[in-house]
């Protein structure tokens, strides 16, 4: 008898760049699609990488700051994000939460295991994201071809968030420092991201770019 | 390209929003007349003019009621249910 292995919303997008797979969280992910050398390559151009592997929670509801508080979570403005340890926390909107951790991030298995009383005004939201890292020089051209709203630097300040839609899918963005480096995060519905992956790796590809894999990023990956 | 400021994430593009119809208060179905509960299922008031509507922001999920002028479809404001005085 085998055991199911959960696949990256994107696996199947991604099937036709034969990439070399490797196995985070319990997900299958692509660890490389090429060589090293293109890979950074791409990356310092416009490198599109999926970490959907990272544990998420998402969490909402009238209690859920008090709740959070209470399991000692920092807790940011609406359409905010703090970065606590290894772990993302995001706020969307005023109300509901979402907690993504990095590949050394404890805080999902933490909440996901709190105690959680009935009636007390706290849901859990099962999150089926798929999840990008972009990074390189041309992501602010990327985004002003399929977003709507202004990206750039002066606009998408340090510490805040946006829900939009790119390329037609509803998506929240943020900006963070990863390694030393200006990076863009994205998270949308997993089952539209075969599509927006696509979409992405079309525009990347006309500006030197393309897709990357985990070990790009995550040196510390085998 | 047509905007709409949601309430929680500002000034969006149109394409961002959904239309939920019309706010309508629902009469209590205990207590009022069969008339009444037969208008309020059935009809629908068509005349232009300012109207409070229910628009939905998808990206995040937001809810929130506009001040529409619809014979002129221009908004005069927009607020969370509940929050009318804060705005």
């Amino acid at each position: 008898m085998t055991t199911a292995r959960q696949q990256t919303p994107i696996a199947f997008a991604q099937q036709r760049l034969t990439p070399k797979m490797t196995v985070a969280h319990g997900m299958e992910i692509p660890l490389e699609f090429s060589s090293a050398e293109i890979e950074h390559k791409r990356k310092a151009s416009l490198g599109i990488c999926d970490v959907s592997c990272f544990p998420r929670f998402g969490v909402k509801g009238r209690n859920v700051v008090q709740w959070l508080k209470e399991n000692k979570v920092e807790i940011p403005d609406p359409n905010s994000w703090v970065q606590q340890g290894d772990s993302l926390v995001l706020r969307l909107g005023n109300g509901e939460f979402l907690v993504e951790d990095q590949l050394e991030g404890k805080l999902c298995a933490a909440l996901d295991g709190a105690v959680m009383p009935e009636a007390y005004g706290v849901y859990k939201i099962r999150r089926n994201d798929a999840a990008l890292m972009l990074s390189g020089s041309h992501v602010r051209e990327l985004f002003s071809e399929i977003c709507a709203i202004d990206l750039r630097d002066g606009a998408l300040l340090p510490g805040k968030l946006v829900m939009t839609q790119m390329a037609g899918i509803s998506a929240t963005v943020l900006r963070q420092k990863f390694n030393g480096e200006d990076v863009f995060r994205l998270w949308c519905d997993g089952t539209y991201s075969p599509y927006l992956w696509d979409t992405l790796l079309k525009i990347a590809e006309e500006f030197g770019g393309g897709a990357v894999g985990l070990s790009c990023h995550f040196k510390e990956m085998p | 390209m047509k905007l709409l400021k949601c309430p929680v994430n500002g000034v969006r593009p149109l394409s961002e929003f959904v239309f939920g119809g019309e706010v309508r208060e629902m009469p209590d179905p205990n207590t009022c007349s069969d008339q009444e509960w037969a208008g309020y299922v059935h009809h629908r008031n068509g005349a232009p003019g300012m109207k409070k509507e229910w628009w939905y922001h998808g990206p995040s999920g937001t809810w929130f009621i506009a001040e529409r002028d619809t014979m002129r479809d221009e908004v005069a404001r927009t607020y969370l249910y509940g929050q009318e005085d804060k705005q």
